[in-house]
C-alpha cells in the first residue's frame, strides 16, 4: 500500500504522476485564481481580527477606549482632529490623543463605538446564521432521509395531548390531568399492540397515515417563504422587548428555509448512493450513518449559503437599527450609529458615511467569499465561467 | 393541467390557513394585553379599556378571537385601532400611493438587468462582465438606509432639487411643468433605490440563464451553419433564455405591497412599508396583521400564477 506514487513502472517505462494535492492545498490554487473571493476572505479575517480586538479593547468596567464617554464640549468633531485639551478632564482626553473617525453629537468618540458595533455585527451575523444552519440541517435532514415515513393519527394525538398536559400543568384539577395520563398511556398501548398485529376495528384508526414527514415540512418551508422577512422579523422584534438575543434569535428563526431545502435535496440523492447502503448493510445506526456519512457530503451547498447568509444577517441588523428597533442605545452598532448621524448628513457627513461603508465592505467581503466558496466547492461550476 | 392546478389550488389554500394563523398569533407574541396599547395615557381609564376589549373582542379566548377577526377582515369591518379608519381602506389608499414607486421601479429593474445580463454573457471573462459582476455585488451589499443617504447628497447638492415627500409643499401654485418635474424628482430616487437589490439579482440571472443557453447544441449548430454572430446570440440563444423569465412576472407581484419599510420611510413617502412601520411602533394589530396576511396572500397568488405561465409558455411541462 505504501509505494509512493512517482516510481509506479508499467512495461519499463516511469509514468510520472501528477503531485498530490491534499484538498486544503486544491482549495487554496483555486482560491488564488478567484481574485474577488480571494480579497471577500483577507477582508473577513480583517474583520475578525477587528472585532475580536475590538471587543477586548472597549469592553470592562474601564475600557481602553470608552464608547459611552460623552464629552459634550468635543461634540460632532471632524475625522483626526486633536483634542482640545484645556476643555477635557484628563480622565476624558483620547487615549488615542486623536479622534480617529471623529466624534458624534455627544462628543462620543466615533473609533471606540466602530470597534464596539464590529463585535455586535459579528455576533449577530454567526449566531443568527448559525441557529439557522442547525434547524435548516436538522428539518431538511429529517425530510430528505426519513422523508416517506408516515405520520400516524395516534402519533398526533399523542403531540397534542401532551401539549394539553404541559400547558395546562398548573391550571387543571389533578383528576383531569389522571384522565390526560391514563388517555395517554390507553394510546400508547394501542399504537404498540397495533404495530405488532394488524387487526381490524376503532383502535386500527390510530395507526391511519395522515401525510409524510416530508410534506410536513415541505409545507411548513412554503409557509415560512410567504412571509415578507424583513416585515415579520420587524414586527416581532418590535414587539418583543428590545435585546440583541432576540434579533439573533429571530432573525435566525426566519432564514433556515434556504439550509432546508439544499439539505433535503442533498440528502434525496446521497440516501440513494452505494455508500449509504453499505453503511446501512454494516449495521450503523441511522444516526450515524446521517451524521459521520451524510451531513459530510451535504454541507459544501449549506456553507455558501450560510457564507451569504451571514452578509444578509448583518444588513437585517443594521436596517433594523437604523429603525430604531435593533440592540437598544447604550450598545453602539454600526446601524444606529448611522440612524443618530442622519440628522447631521450635511454638517457631519463622516457620521453616516464611515458606519456605512464599514457594512458595505464588510457584507461585499462576505457576499464575494461565499460565491468563490460556490465555484471552488462546486467543480461543475468551474469549466462554465 | 386541471389536476395539476387543482392540487395546487388545495394546497395553496392550506398553506394560506396556517399563514393567516401565523400571521395572527405573531402579534400575540408581546408580553402584556393588546388593550394596553397606551397605559400612560390617562384618557385610558378602566371604563375605555373594557369598552375598548369588548369592541375588539379581546376578552373572547384567542381561537374566537381569530376568528372573528377574520371575519370583519372579510367582510371589510376591521377597523384600525388607531384612528378607527377601515384597515382595507387605509391599505387601499396608501397602496395607491405606492404603486408609482412600484411601477418605475420595477420598470428600472427590468430594462436594465436584461441588457446588461446578456452584454455579460455574451463577452463572459471580460472586463465588461468583470465589471458587472462586481458591480452587481457591490449592488447587493449596500445597506438600502446608507445608499439612500448618498445619493440625497449627491443629488440635493448637485441638482439643487427637494426629494424628500411626494412632493414639495407649496408648489400649487407653480407652471404645469414645474408641478411634473417635482413630482418626477421626487419619484425618482426612492425607485432607483427599490431597484437596485432586483437589478443585481436579475441581471446575474439573466447572465446565467445565457450562459447556459449559449453551451447548448443548437447554438453550437447555428454558429457551425455560418449565422452571423448577431443572430445567433439575440434569435437562438437569447429566446430559449427568455422563458423562464416569463414566469417571473408572477413573482413581481409581491412586490405591490411590500413597499419597503426603510425607503419610505427615509424619503416620509406615505406608501404602505411606511404605514406598516407606523402600525408597529403604535401596536395597531389589524393593521399589522392585515399586511402580513395580504402580502402572503400575494406571494402564494404570485407562484401560482408563475407555475401557470410556466405551462402555458413551455410546451414540453405538461402535468
Amino acid at each position: 500500500m505504501q509505494d509512493s506514487a512517482s516510481e509506479h513502472t508499467m512495461s519499463g517505462e516511469t509514468f510520472e504522476l501528477p503531485p498530490q494535492q491534499t484538498r486544503l492545498e486544491e482549495f487554496w490554487v483555486q482560491l488564488r485564481k478567484n481574485r474577488l473571493a480571494l480579497a471577500g476572505m483577507v477582508i473577513f479575517g480583517f474583520f475578525l481580527v477587528v472585532a475580536v480586538v475590538g471587543m477586548l479593547l472597549t469592553s470592562g468596567t474601564s475600557p481602553f477606549l470608552d464608547p459611552s464617554l460623552v464629552r459634550l464640549q468635543e461634540k460632532l468633531r471632524p475625522p483626526l482632529s486633536g483634542p482640545n485639551l484645556e476643555s477635557l478632564l484628563p480622565e476624558e482626553v483620547p487615549p488615542l490623543g486623536v479622534y480617529l473617525l471623529g466624534t458624534d453629537e455627544l462628543g462620543r468618540d466615533v473609533f471606540a463605538r466602530m470597534l464596539q458595533g464590529a463585535w455586535v455585527s459579528l455576533t449577530v451575523g454567526f449566531v443568527a446564521v448559525g441557529i439557522a444552519v442547525v434547524i435548516g440541517v436538522f428539518l431538511g435532514g429529517l425530510s430528505g432521509y426519513y422523508g416517506q415515513n408516515p405520520i400516524r393519527l395516534g402519533q398526533v394525538l399523542l403531540l397534542f395531548l401532551a401539549i394539553w398536559m404541559v400547558v395546562g400543568w398548573s391550571r387543571l384539577s389533578s383528576l383531569y390531568l389522571v384522565i390526560l395520563g391514563v388517555v395517554v398511556m390507553i394510546v400508547l398501548m394501542a399504537m404498540l399492540l397495533q404495530g405488532r398485529e394488524r387487526s381490524r376495528g376503532l383502535l386500527s384508526l390510530l395507526n391511519a397515515q395522515l401525510l409524510s414527514v416530508d410534506a410536513l415540512i415541505t409545507g411548513l418551508i412554503d409557509i415560512m417563504l410567504c412571509f415578507p422577512s424583513f416585515f415579520l422579523i420587524l414586527t416581532v422584534v418590535a414587539l418583543l422587548p428590545a435585546s440583541i438575543y432576540n434579533i439573533m434569535i429571530i432573525i435566525g428563526l426566519t432564514s433556515w428555509m434556504g439550509a432546508a431545502r439544499f439539505v433535503r435535496a442533498e440528502f434525496l440523492s446521497l440516501r440513494e448512493q452505494d455508500f449509504v447502503t453499505a453503511a446501512r448493510a454494516l449495521g450503523v445506526s441511522d444516526w450515524r450513518v446521517i451524521f459521520r456519512h451524510m451531513v459530510p457530503n451535504a454541507i459544501a451547498p449549506v456553507l455558501v449559503s450560510a457564507t451569504i447568509g451571514i452578509a444578509g444577517a448583518i444588513l437585517t441588523e443594521a436596517g433594523l437599527s437604523f429603525l430604531g428597533f435593533g440592540v437598544p442605545p447604550p450598545h453602539a452598532t454600526w446601524g444606529n450609529i448611522l440612524s443618530d448621524g442622519k440628522n447631521y448628513l450635511f454638517d457631519a457627513p463622516w457620521l453616516t458615511i464611515i458606519p456605512g461603508l464599514a457594512i458595505l465592505v464588510v457584507v461585499l467581503s462576505f457576499n464575494l467569499f461565499g460565491e468563490g466558496l460556490r465555484d471552488i466547492l462546486n467543480p461543475k461550476l468551474r469549466e462554465r465561467h | 393541467m386541471i389536476p395539476f392546478l387543482g392540487r395546487s389550488l388545495v394546497q395553496k389554500t392550506i398553506t394560506l390557513f396556517f399563514v393567516s394563523v401565523i400571521s395572527f398569533a405573531v402579534v400575540h407574541l408581546a408580553p402584556g394585553e393588546p388593550s394596553q396599547v397606551d397605559p400612560l395615557n390617562p384618557k385610558f381609564t378602566k371604563e375605555v379599556v373594557e369598552r375598548f376589549r369588548q369592541q375588539f373582542h379581546l376578552d373572547k379566548p384567542l381561537y374566537q378571537q381569530y376568528l372573528l377577526f377574520y371575519r370583519d377582515l372579510f367582510a371589510g369591518k376591521s377597523t384600525s385601532w388607531k384612528d378607527g379608519r377601515s384597515v382595507l381602506g387605509k391599505i387601499c389608499d396608501r397602496f395607491i400611493n405606492s404603486l408609482p414607486l412600484f411601477i418605475v421601479g420595477t420598470l428600472i429593474t427590468w430594462t436594465l438587468s436584461f441588457p446588461v445580463g446578456i452584454q455579460a454573457a455574451i463577452k463572459r471573462g471580460g472586463k465588461y462582465d468583470r465589471t458587472t459582476t462586481f458591480l452587481a455585488y457591490l449592488l447587493i451589499s449596500i445597506p438600502g438606509f446608507f445608499f439612500a443617504y448618498v445619493l440625497i447628497i449627491f443629488v440635493v447638492s448637485t441638482f439643487q432639487v427637494p426629494v424628500i415627500g411626494m412632493t414639495t409643499f407649496g408648489l400649487s401654485g407653480a407652471g404645469y411643468l414645474t408641478r411634473i418635474m417635482d413630482r418626477v424628482w421626487h419619484l425618482l430616487l426612492p425607485s432607483i433605490l427599490g431597484a437596485t437589490a432586483g437589478i443585481a439579482v436579475l441581471s446575474r440571472y439573466v447572465r446565467n440563464q445565457m450562459l447556459e443557453v449559449e453551451g447548448q447544441d443548437y447554438v453550437r449548430t447555428a454558429r457551425a451553419k455560418g449565422l452571423p454572430e448577431e443572430q445567433v446570440h439575440y434569435k437562438h440563444a437569447l429566446r430559449n433564455a427568455l422563458l423562464p423569465f416569463v414566469t417571473m412576472f408572477g413573482l413581481v407581484l409581491p412586490g405591490l405591497i411590500g413597499g419597503s419599510v426603510i425607503i419610505e420611510s427615509i424619503f416620509s413617502w406615505p406608501g404602505i412599508g411606511r404605514m406598516a412601520y407606523e402600525a408597529i411602533l403604535a401596536r395597531d394589530y389589524p393593521v399589522i396583521i392585515t399586511v402580513n396576511f395580504i402580502s402572503a396572500i400575494l406571494v402564494l397568488v404570485g407562484t401560482f400564477l408563475s407555475d401557470l405561465l410556466y405551462m402555458v409558455v413551455d410546451p414540453r411541462i405538461k402535468i
